[in-house]
């Protein structure tokens, strides 16, 4: 760009020129990197200042969530990066080593550091580390109001003083002091060279250390101290921190053990544990002169709550109430809005496009296409918004709110023993929802390898698609255990499981399982403002990104359904001859004919897409229907009062829960005995083995095309999607086997 | 005496860092320090991890990464 630029001078004089007639065009852009403590209130103070301006990606390579915002301030362009909240910017996390390469490489003009009033030493401990970059500081105070209510006196005016920075009193969730954070951030770009942040003293030994340090690095090796900033290149040299030594790749580092012999052998310790005494120590000292606390503390709310949510007896009683409550609301509340989006595409916009398309005088098969492809496809994708909606929003709730550590606090010893994390519970429980949301809820899982683990094990929780298969199959065999059966299934789900999470953790995830060190965070009502911004991002992300892999997979399916064009008999159809294909692997299960194969891997796309496929082969289609179709009026019309219903619904749900009335059970016992053409046509072709290995397969087999493409967004990779794919596979063929071959010894086939 | 000896109620004092590596610079950076005071407030109802308090915060641990923080008991 500069280059051409400067090729072309009239470009150049035009611009000077019209610089000098508005002066308003020389418009600076700053780049401010926001930094922080988990539960310091970072993301909250974020989305009150950026709101929707707000720009979710990943930081490359990685899946970890990278916000940013651009937006104006009096005059000037704000580029705010939120960097993932951290304790500290050691080299093991894979959000420290994020933050600081960042802040190392990318060299922003302006670092905010979020710090939570009520915990001042430990995030005093990050602010330390983030001053040995030299790059210039602001400190938003935040949660200030809650340190003032208990009686905190904080002297940020000694603070300033000490650090060398600006201290800014912020209250993210009132939106208070956000003006006075912005104003100390345009404030410092127009001065830079005045808020160089001060040199905090380390102590003189450690001090007179990196001074040799530091002076080797400019004499030897220049070119590092001019890409790095020094001192904080000179510490990392002495931590010897794996991260850096890599980096920079230096042959000679004697000076480095000579620099710091006397210090390890002084303190009897590894230069890693000197120096982070040594920047506690110094947060402890700011913190004493800068702090006032009552003499006597009050037992605090979050005591008090705790006393009894964590409570040996109570804890877990609760822990599975509130579990129950989450699950119930997040699945009842979303399931009207999908109900009514599913009518709509199926109902008035199907109609449209057959009307549309008939006065184009497409031919059938384009009609057919954009119906049972495209228009079956968008419904398949929106049907799922409400409820990734209502997950999202009640899992940020339980993050934000405090609850979901002590969830992790409370299960995490059960979990444990699989390989998982105390977290990992929620994830797996929604799973019996439906799978999709409960891969998305993995987020709430720090470490890539709880991430992948817990998603590997969430399809064999059964899901809700999965009920209708064993519906047709229960109605038609066991009729007088409806129950038992289907308890059964659910119950193996988990058994299986918890197997797997053992043997992976033996296998795939050998080595150290991920520490617990985790902090119980102060109980918090989370900002709806901030609440319906996460649910609303992600919901967003979900539709475009997730939205149009599904969508063409759908397409895809249509074709292998109808292609070639103008086939009779489904068995003739390209999803008939892969039914063909596969029913000789499927003959030892007892259930090899190419009409449970198609069916089977049609349920590629959702399970419950079996029992749809099933009755389109094994009984033969209605007569035309002869129902009037509806004008567009009515359409509209009834387009308008079933959303109202939806919403009803959805309210009704939400007051039976608390109600603790239940009527999904006895609905789907009454489903159970109902008559219908496809029950009697199974009745002929399975017998009550092959029928029970045939549910215990669909249990098993590989996950639906939503889940996949769930997992690929999460993970950025295929790979976790094919391992789950291959071992599920193999599972469901071995379980299936042994039950009827098991059956057939025992005399039951 | 480890801190996962350390009944509930009872203030402690580290003493020494057995922890090597990573485990060991988390528990630093977390604020589990030679010389730091801890006490302990409670166990999982299912018997592990454990909750302390230190430096003015609540932390919660596993009993196996606790093992590796001597202490001795503070009245």
């Amino acid at each position: 760009m500069r280059t051409q630029k400067n090729a072309d001078c009239g470009l150049r004089i035009a611009d000077l020129k019209s610089e000098i007639a508005n002066p308003k065009s020389e418009i600076k852009t700053i780049t401010v990197a926001v930094a922080g403590n988990p539960n310091s209130g970072k993301s909250t103070l974020i989305n009150a200042i950026a709101g929707t301006r707000l720009y979710v990606g990943n930081w490359p390579g990685v899946t970890v969530e990278k916000k940013s915002a651009l937006f104006e301030y009096e005059g000037t362009n704000i580029k705010l990066v939120d960097l993932p909240g951290t304790y500290s910017l050691s080299p093991y996390t894979q959000e420290e080593i994020i933050a600081r390469d960042y802040l190392v490489h990318e060299k922003p003009d302006v670092i905010v550091n979020v710090v939570d009033a009520t915990n001042l030493e430990r995030n005093l401990y990050l602010t330390v580390q983030l001053l040995e970059l030299g790059i210039p500081v602001v400190i938003a105070l935040n949660i200030y109001d809650e340190a003032e209510k208990k009686g905190y006196k904080i002297d940020t005016k000694a603070m300033e003083k000490i650090l060398g920075v600006e201290v800014i009193p912020t209250v993210a969730t009132k939106k208070m002091g956000l003006d006075n954070l912005l104003k100390a951030i345009t404030n410092i770009t127009n001065s830079v060279s005045m808020h160089r942040p001060k040199k905090l003293n380390y102590g003189s030994d450690i001090e007179s250390s990196v001074s040799i340090v530091e002076k080797q690095i400019q004499n030897s090796y220049s070119q590092l101290s001019e890409k790095y900033p020094l001192r904080w290149l000179a510490f990392k040299l002495m931590e010897r921190d794996s991260h850096v030594m890599e980096e920079i790749n230096i042959e000679n580092q004697s000076f480095i053990e000579e620099a710091t012999r006397h210090l390890k052998k002084a303190h009897g310790e590894d230069m890693e544990s000197i120096m982070a005494d040594a920047r506690y120590a110094v947060a402890a000292g700011l913190t004493r002169e800068v702090l006032k606390k009552p003499e006597f503390k009050k037992m605090e709310l979050t005591e008090k709550i705790d006393k009894i949510v964590l409570n040996r007896f109570l804890g877990i009683p609760i822990f599975l109430a509130a579990m129950w409550l989450v699950f119930k609301l997040t699945f009842d509340v979303s399931a009207p809005f999908g109900d009514w989006i599913d009518a709509m595409t199926a109902g008035p916009f199907r109609r449209w496009a057959e009307v549309i398309l008939g006065f184009a005088h497409a031919p059938a098969w384009t009609a057919s296409l954009a119906t049972d492809g495209i228009i079956a496809g968008v419904g398949f994708v929106l049907v799922f918004v409400p409820v990734i909606f209502a997950m999202m929003f009640f899992i940020t709730f339980l993050e934000g709110s405090g609850y979901m550590a002590r969830a992790a606090f409370v299960m995490d010893r059960a979990m444990h023993s699989m390989g998982l994390h105390g977290k990992s519970f929620i994830p797996m429980l929604l799973g019996f929802g439906c799978n999709v949301p409960a891969v998305y809820a993995t987020r709430v899982l720090e470490n890539p390898r709880d991430k992948a683990l817990t998603s590997l094990l969430i399809p064999l929780m059964s899901c809700g698609a999965r009920l209708p298969v064993y519906v047709v199959f229960i109605g038609a065999f066991f009729t007088a255990y409806v129950g038992t059966v289907l308890w059964s299934l659910y119950v193996m789900g988990i058994a299986l499981a918890v197997l797997m999470g053992i043997i992976f953790k033996r296998t795939l995830f050998k080595g150290e399982s991920p520490m617990f060190i985790m902090e119980l965070p102060p109980y918090r009502m989370p900002s709806f403002r901030s609440l319906m911004i996460h649910t609303w991002e992600k919901g967003k992300h979900f539709l475009i990104k997730a939205g149009t892999y599904i969508l063409a997979v759908s397409i895809l399916v249509w074709f292998l359904l109808n292609l070639p064009w103008g086939v009779e008999h489904k068995k003739d159809s390209y999803l008939g001859k892969m039914g063909q294909v596969i029913a000789p692997v499927l003959a030892p299960l007892g259930f090899g004919n190419w009409e449970a194969a198609s069916s089977l891997v049609s349920g590629l796309i959702a399970k419950e897409i079996v029992v749809g496929t099933m009755g389109e082969i094994y009984v033969q289609k209605a007569a035309d229907e002869n129902k009037e179709t509806p004008t567009l009026t009515e359409d509209l019309k009834e387009m308008g009062t079933s959303f109202a219903g939806a919403v009803k619904d959805s309210a009704a749900n939400l007051i039976s829960t608390f109600g603790m009335a239940s009527l999904s059970s006895k609905e789907s016992t009454e489903e159970t005995k109902e008559r219908t053409p496809l029950r009697d046509v199974i009745k002929g072709q399975f017998t009550p083995l092959t029928a029970y290995a045939f549910i215990t397969f669909v249990l098993l087999y590989m996950p639906c095309i939503v889940v996949a493409i769930a997992m690929r967004q999460e993970f950025g990779t295929w790979k976790w999607f094919g391992i789950a794919f291959a071992y599920q596979m193999v599972l469901a063929w071995v379980v299936a086997f042994v039950i009827y071959q098991g059956g057939r010894l025992l005399g039951l086939g | 005496m480890n801190l996962a000896n350390l009944k509930p109620g009872e203030h402690g004092k580290i003493t020494k860092m057995g922890a090597m590596g990573p485990l060991k610079r988390r528990l630093m950076d977390m604020g589990v320090l030679v010389g730091e005071k801890v006490k302990v407030e409670k166990i999982a109802p299912l018997g592990d991890p454990i909750e302390v308090t230190i430096k003015n915060y609540n932390l919660s641990l596993r009993k196996k990464e606790a093992e590796g923080i001597e202490v001795e008991v503070v009245k």
